[in-house]
């Protein structure tokens, strides 16, 4: 057992560690979100409430629809952003250390992921408990299934980067890739608008996102209300996490360099 | 004593490119192996097949007792390695890396603890144990790397490159740790390198090896008495003695060696092995009276022994700027 639960540690560890040095990252990634329920959220609520639409948005205010979604927002570009950090431990070398360690590769990408998975819950959390002071209605008794439902949502998304980082060749393009993957999976995923009202592509591709069913799962647990029931949104949540964590296990366990 | 590696024809192809080409080596048990051979030659691509990280394309090697295309995972307990690339989080303390690492290794607790102290003790670091690795010097991060390597007290040692893009005192200084770990711990140690320096200095035994192939094995002395002659210079007191009769006797020491008398008393010997003979000049002296007043020899070089094998030569400056810029550069420009 301990053969598998030190690596497992050991790259918890570092994923922690690294981000608790970076302090200026730490509080860049609060910015955006603060900026989203403050300058979006608080804007369309009232342009909204004063065009008498807030029914659309299963009968809540905009800026309560929406807080739920920007947490998860949090955390999901840190569990993305972390996963797909992979892609430097390939180009600075790092990654060859674990690899040609006797570790189990499985443990250690599973450490490391549910290393980024803990950062980027944190960092939903102070986001949680910033949204409630502007939105005091939700229910902060269901924080614990709520948190749960963020760590499946988290190690999707840090599978997700890991799966894109192992798979580029080079760095060339990396921004570009992370755009192209976020912002789609970002707006086609109920984040900011009811998912059933969206156009039928929108609604398809939404239907394969992780997010969707996070976000829409959260909003029943924090706001009481959701478009889809809660057993489908863990299901399907539960289901495509689990690919995507498969399919990163997988792909790192047969890395090698060059 | 057994042999630590064996390699049978290993081979790595990427494309058309063979980067390494039926490689046949065989590295005994407790030697310091050195590959030597100029940039792209194939040393990191052997290097990093016998750490399996990187698979054959075709051929394989038994590295500590195991094959490395069916048992890598009992090969990298017992295997040490400082990649030529940096590989340390330079987000990390030296302690803290050192402990993650410790972990991968399945150590822990207060032994982990202990082991890691002592080693960064020994590497001369234990002062600077918390301090992110961000500060360090190039120089300090290597020592780190090669203490970070042997935290599990691996059999083998795999070094590649160990001092390049180092200045000359910390290379001498990385030398000494090499050759301590090697009479301290009994490892064996294969090490990489383009210093023509550094094989002589360190290792037992050196291959050659040349766009995937080896080209030349021996010890130091054996690669160089493949070619070149040493040349010994004797000065010696012309008055007394029998002068004649010495040259005669030097001429005798070996089939092949010439023995020019420069006036009126510089005598240059040209051997095969300069060190293996100089006591018998001092005999034949002795026996015919002659008095030397001072003794020199020059030896071949291997790169003497490269360009003859290859009608080029390996680079030879030490810790040139070139070398630092391409070793911190590589991993950004390197195209896969
Ligand atoms: N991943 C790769 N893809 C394609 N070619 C590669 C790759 N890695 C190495 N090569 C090529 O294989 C050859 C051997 O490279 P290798 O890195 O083993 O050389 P080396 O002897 O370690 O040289 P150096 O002094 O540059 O470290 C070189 O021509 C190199 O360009
Ligand atoms: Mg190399």
């Amino acid at each position: 057992m301990g053969s598998l639960l030190d690596p497992f540690i050991a790259m918890w560890y570092r994923q922690v560690k690294r981000f608790w040095r970076a302090k200026p990252r730490v509080i860049g990634t609060f910015i955006q979100p603060i900026f989203w329920l403050l300058f979006f959220g608080l804007g369309f609520s009232a342009a909204f409430r004063a065009g008498g639409r807030t029914g659309v948005f299963l009968g809540l205010d905009y800026l309560s629809y929406l807080m739920p979604g920007v947490v998860l927002m949090t955390i999901f570009m840190g569990s993305f952003m972390s996963g797909i950090s992979v892609i430097w431990d390939k180009e600075f070398g790092y990654l060859k250390v674990v690899l040609v360690s006797p570790a189990s590769r499985k443990a250690s990408i599973i450490g490391r992921s549910l290393g980024d998975a803990t950062i980027a819950i944190i960092q939903g959390l102070v986001i949680l408990f910033f949204g409630y002071l502007i939105v005091p209605t939700i229910n902060l008794l269901n924080l614990i299934p709520f948190l749960i439902v963020s760590i499946i949502m988290s190690l999707s998304f840090a599978s997700l980067g890991i799966i894109i980082a192992t798979k580029m060749q080079t760095i060339e393009g990396f921004q570009l890739i992370i755009n192209i993957i976020t912002m789609p999976l970002l707006f086609l995923s109920g984040i900011f608008y009811p998912v059933s009202l969206a156009p039928l592509w929108i609604r398809v591709i939404a239907l394969a996102n992780p997010l969707t069913y996070a976000v829409d799962a959260s909003r029943f647990l924090l706001l009481g209300v959701s478009e889809f029931s809660f057993i489908f949104d863990i299901t399907l949540l539960i289901s495509l996490s689990s690919i995507f964590l498969i399919l990163a296990i997988y792909q790192f366990d047969k890395a090698t360099i060059g | 004593m057994g042999s630590a590696i064996i390699t049978n024809n290993l081979t790595k192809k990427y494309g058309e490119l063979l980067a390494v080409d039926h490689i046949n080596l065989e590295i005994k048990s407790g030697e310091i192996f050195g590959l030597l051979g100029p940039n792209g030659a194939g040393k990191t691509t052997t290097i990093h097949m016998l750490a399996t990280i990187l698979k054959p394309t075709e051929g394989t090697a038994i590295v500590a007792g195991y094959d490395i295309r069916k048992n890598p995972k009992e090969i990298r307990k017992k295997i040490g390695i400082v990649f030529q690339d940096m590989t340390i989080d330079r987000n990390l303390t030296g302690y803290e890396n050192m402990w993650i690492n410790g972990r991968l290794y399945g150590l822990s607790g207060k032994a982990l603890e202990e082991s890691i102290l002592e080693l960064l003790d020994y590497v001369e670091l234990k002062d600077w144990k918390d301090v992110e690795v961000k500060k360090y010097s190039g120089g300090m991060i290597r020592r780190l790397e090669i203490a970070r390597s042997l935290l599990h007290h691996p059999e083998i040692l795999f070094l590649d490159e160990p001092t390049i893009g180092l200045d000359p005192q910390t290379r001498a200084h990385v030398w000494d740790y090499i050759i301590r770990i090697k009479k301290e711990k009994g490892m064996t140690i294969l090490l990489t390198t383009h210093y023509m320096d550094e094989a002589e200095k360190l290792c037992d035994r050196i291959a050659i090896i040349d766009h995937g192939k080896i080209i030349a094995l021996g010890t130091p002395d054996e690669l160089k008495t493949m070619v070149g002659q040493d040349i010994i210079y004797v000065r010696i007191q012309s008055q007394n003695g029998r002068v004649s009769g010495f040259i005669e006797k030097l001429k005798s020491i070996n089939s092949n060696s010439s023995v020019n008398l420069n006036p009126p008393n510089l005598i240059s010997i040209s051997v095969k092995n300069a060190p293996n003979v100089i006591p018998t000049v001092f005999e034949i002296a002795d026996e015919e009276g002659i008095k030397i007043i001072e003794l020199k020899y020059s030896r071949a070089s291997l790169d003497d022994v490269f360009l003859k094998l290859t009608g080029r030569r390996i680079r030879d400056e030490s810790g040139s700027w070139t070398d630092f810029v391409r070793t911190r550069m590589r991993a950004r420009f390197r195209r896969r």
